[in-house]
């Protein structure tokens, strides 16, 4: 199905669950309640028309009034891409995790919970990671963090 | 392998950071019942430089150069899928001139890539003189893009709007020879090793992975397609001018070593068979758009995804209409790839484990960034 | 018996004068025949440790221009002298000793290895005459000597303290030991036609024209060759049977923990080794020494360089076998043929079916 076809379909069917965003620039972009997000990937996973089998990307945003997390998911069976995105607060900072549906999704989620201090529940194995094994300067990839060595680029003109 | 009576003990080895077959940094903790390998854990961060969070403070022209050593095997597909997600952004219209030789160079470094997974697979192995043999070949591919960029490895060569330079009229020819010398060398490779009773004693049924396993891990590229699943993002979701071309998309069954050995090498004449159509197509022309160096996208996010000789490579890029990022998320094949070993690599030998994690091509800057 | 036993084994006659010179200083007796033995066993060290040098160059060279390079190019034309400067930087480098090892068993397996490995050259004649003690047991003898790398083996796996020496020596010793029996199962095949243990003896058999080899003596002549070069490509610890050192694996084995000359002791004694198989081959099989116009050891050299020359191209070209498949090649494959081979030529050599 094209785009346009599909974005029809998830209006259709998963109207509650989904809404438009219209900041995406290629693909569509969806956005969900964080309470719904296991139910739903499994929906989506596996409704017989979309086959999103395939997890692409899961990436953790702090914008800086909130975190978000969007997840790409792709079907290599219809060849289809989407992508949808869950938003809460900093002091909400803990969603479930979608390793039931897309076993591809545990090292993503260790790597959220790592550099930005997402709580992930039903996560087997949350682990230190990328950092080293005794770090303690908190959580990296934070706008608001901060270190003692920490330089940030001088503004330039060009 | 016990006998009644005897009391074994499982024990633990360590394949260190510093391993000549875990190919980059790559820390595997092994539980061992004697000479078969029980489980196997990765540890993995040894190189981490932190790109995502050095990127948010950078303009997006002085974010290729940081993404470059993403990963530096083929570094020309980490520039490219940054410049692909930029002009997605601003939706920016790439000259035909540029495309061309954008693929060219892609397909180039796709080539190599494949060359150096062929040398260190075999030396993995225990072949030793095929890594010298691809490295050969590979070394003429460096001389054409060093012609081109003045760059070996890291090439910043793919920008916003285009490349950075134009091809000097000497690179046409010089190309043309490479690809057939090329052509013919892949022959004796698989001369070399395909028939040999040894190699396939040690590469046929090792380290079997089935399709729906390979989906569900998010694996990509060859290692999907050695497993039966045919999906290759050039042609099930276009980018680039890559539905002009005419080739094949090879895939293999059984998703074991031995597939996933000769599907690489296949590949490489596939990327042949493009290089050589393009070279008879470049035409005249800009190669490059015009594009400020003060770079403001409009406010927006995207997905961007492109097959890199590794799998899937994908850069989610998130701008506020300010010059600098607000979020650029790369996506590594080898990231689940190496999410997969644990999965396939148990009750096996440690022969059978290097053999495995050569044949899965992993390179460690990708998983860590 | 026991004073039979005790008789000195007879002088080989091209050496006969260094004897009656020790005798013309005055030194007398038993004690001439000692010290005549003692500057034989001194000068095949030293030709040996020439011979060692040369091969570790000519490795280099060999799998450089396999692997379309040149190989050491820079110490002397082609690089003639990298071995002495190898060998003159493992001397001056400091011998690391790992705190917790087998101080005992660390300190003597490079020097059980070494010694195992020239220990054999005193019964392999490099010419007419040119052998150092031609004992009557002459191949049982070597055979005998070159197991002792096993326990070498074993030695620097164990003393290391470190898992990987350990799965390192473990596998070497289980390789060595399950290709010794279709090694000797094809050197008996000669044995049985030279019918002496004798070095001299299975030269002996051979001469005359060169068809007259061992390896052309139709239908286990050539049979027993092949079966003997792929046994001892496994006892030589090479590719394609060189898990003990698989560098991809288990970073170089058994040797891991040495440095320095303990570290050149065990690679030389791998090249001498190496020299060992084929130097037996060539005797056994190849005619030996035998040879028209050209002096008889520039045939035997010839001839085991020619050997060498095969397992140095094995090295380069084969990939490595698993553990579990090696073992399974040689109980499976090899010890059923050469056993057949075995009473395939007793039956021939008995029936008179030979020539």
């Amino acid at each position: 199905m094209t785009k346009d076809e599909l974005k029809a379909y998830i209006e259709s069917n998963f109207s509650g669950k989904l809404t438009a965003l219209d900041t995406g620039r290629y693909d569509l972009l969806f956005e969900t309640k964080k309470g719904d997000l296991v139910e739903l990937a499994r929906a989506l996973r596996d409704d017989e028309s979309l086959k999103f089998d395939y997890l692409c990307n899961i990436g953790a945003i702090d914008t800086r009034e909130r975190f978000e997390i969007v997840y790409s998911i792709a079907s290599t069976v219809n060849l289809l891409r989407l992508d949808f995105k869950i938003a809460f607060s900093y002091d909400d900072a803990e969603v479930e995790s979608v390793q039931t549906v897309w076993p591809a999704a545990n090292w993503y989620e260790r790597e959220i919970w790592e550099l930005y201090g997402i709580d992930i529940k039903n996560h087997d194995d949350l682990k230190r990671f990328l950092l080293p094994d005794d770090w303690n300067q908190g959580h990296p990839m934070r706008k608001d963090w901060d270190a003692p060595d920490f330089v940030r680029f001088p503004e330039f003109e060009v | 392998m016990t006998e009644v009576g005897l009391r074994t003990e499982e024990f633990q080895v360590n394949m260190g950071p510093h391993h000549p077959s875990t190919h980059g940094v790559c820390r595997l903790l092994l539980t061992m019942d004697g000479e078969k390998v029980v489980k196997v854990e990765p540890y993995i961060g040894y190189l981490h430089r932190s790109i995502e969070k050095i990127c948010e403070n950078r303009t997006y022209h002085q974010c290729i150069p940081i993404l470059d050593p993403f990963e530096y095997v083929t570094a020309l597909s980490c520039n490219y899928v940054f410049a692909l997600s930029a002009e997605r952004l601003a939706q920016i219209e790439v000259p035909e001139r540029a495309e061309f030789l954008r693929v060219i160079m892609l397909e180039l470094n796709r080539i190599a890539s494949h060359l150096i997974f062929f040398g260190t697979t075999a030396m993995d192995i225990g072949a030793l003189t095929p890594f010298l043999y691809g490295l050969r070949e590979r070394e003429m591919i460096m001389d054409l893009f060093e012609m081109t960029c003045g760059q070996r490895l890291t090439y910043n060569y793919i920008r916003i709007g285009g490349v950075s330079k134009d091809i000097l009229p000497a690179f046409v020819p010089k190309c043309r020879e490479t690809i057939n010398i090329i052509k013919d060398k892949v022959d004796e490779y698989e001369a070399l090793l395909n028939g040999n009773p040894i190699w396939k004693a040690r590469t046929i049924g090792i380290g079997p992975l089935s399709g729906e396993k390979a989906i569900a891990f998010g694996a990509s590229g060859p290692i999907l397609r050695a497993s039966g699943v045919k999906y290759d993002l050039r042609r099930d979701d276009p980018y680039s001018i890559y539905d002009r071309f005419e080739f094949d998309i090879p895939t293999r069954q059984n998703g074991d070593v031995f597939d996933r050995y000769v599907l690489r090498l296949e590949e490489i004449r596939q990327s042949i068979r493009i290089i050589g159509q393009a070279l008879d197509g470049i035409p005249e022309g800009d190669f490059k758009a015009k594009v400020s160096l003060k770079f403001k996208p409009p406010a927006g996010e995207a997905y961007t995804r492109i097959e890199n000789s590794r799998g899937e490579m994908g850069v989610y890029l998130i701008s506020d209409g300010t010059e600098k990022p607000v979020r650029v998320k790369t996506r590594g094949g080898s990231y689940n790839h190496l999410q997969l070993i644990p999965e396939i690599a148990t009750d096996c030998l440690i022969a059978d484990l290097v053999a495995i994690f050569a044949s899965f091509d992993i390179i460690m800057p990708e998983v860590d960034r | 018996m026991t004073l039979a036993l005790m008789q000195p084994v007879e002088l080989s006659p091209t050496f006969l004068w260094i004897q009656h010179l020790i005798e013309a200083i005055g030194i007398g007796g038993m004690w001439s025949i000692v010290i005549t033995y003692a500057i034989l066993a001194v000068v095949t060290f030293g030709v040996l440790a020439l011979l060692a040098l040369f091969l570790v160059w000519w490795e280099r060279k060999f799998a450089g221009h396999i692997q379309q390079r040149f190989g050491p190019m820079m110490t002397g034309w082609h690089g003639w002298y990298q071995t002495i400067m190898d060998a003159v930087k493992l001397l001056q480098k400091e011998d690391i000793l790992v705190v917790t090892r087998d101080r005992m068993v660390f300190f003597w397996a490079p020097i059980i290895a070494f010694v195992a490995a020239f220990a054999a050259y005193i019964v392999i004649p490099f010419g007419n005459g040119i052998i150092v003690a031609d004992l009557n047991i002459g191949i049982l003898y070597i055979i005998a000597i070159t197991t002792f790398t096993i326990i070498s083996l074993l030695m620097a796996g164990w003393g290391s303290n470190n898992k990987y020496a350990l799965l390192g020596g473990m596998r070497s010793a289980a390789q060595v030991v399950s290709y010794e029996v279709p090694m000797v199962a094809s050197i008996l095949t000669v044995v049985l036609f030279a019918g002496s243990l004798s070095m001299v003896d299975i030269v002996d058999s051979q001469s005359g024209w060169f068809y007259n080899w061992n390896i052309f003596r139709l239908p286990f002549g050539p049979i027993a060759f092949i079966t003997y070069i792929i046994a001892a490509t496994a006892e030589a610890n090479r590719t394609p049977f060189d898990i003990p050192e698989a560098e991809q694996e288990l970073v170089a084995g058994f040797n891991i923990e040495y440095s320095g000359m303990q570290f050149a002791m065990f690679f030389l004694a791998e090249f001498v080794n190496m020299f060992t198989v084929s130097a037996i081959a060539t005797t056994l099989f190849l005619g030996g020494w035998t040879g028209v116009l050209l002096p008889s050891w520039m045939w035997f050299l010839g001839k085991t360089f020619a050997v060498v020359a095969l397992l140095m191209l094995f090295r380069w070209t084969f990939p490595r076998l698993r553990v579990d498949q090696l073992m399974e090649f040689s109980w499976k494959y090899l010890v059923p043929i050469t056993f057949a081979n075995l009473i395939l030529a007793g039956w021939m050599k008995y029936a008179g079916w030979y020539w």
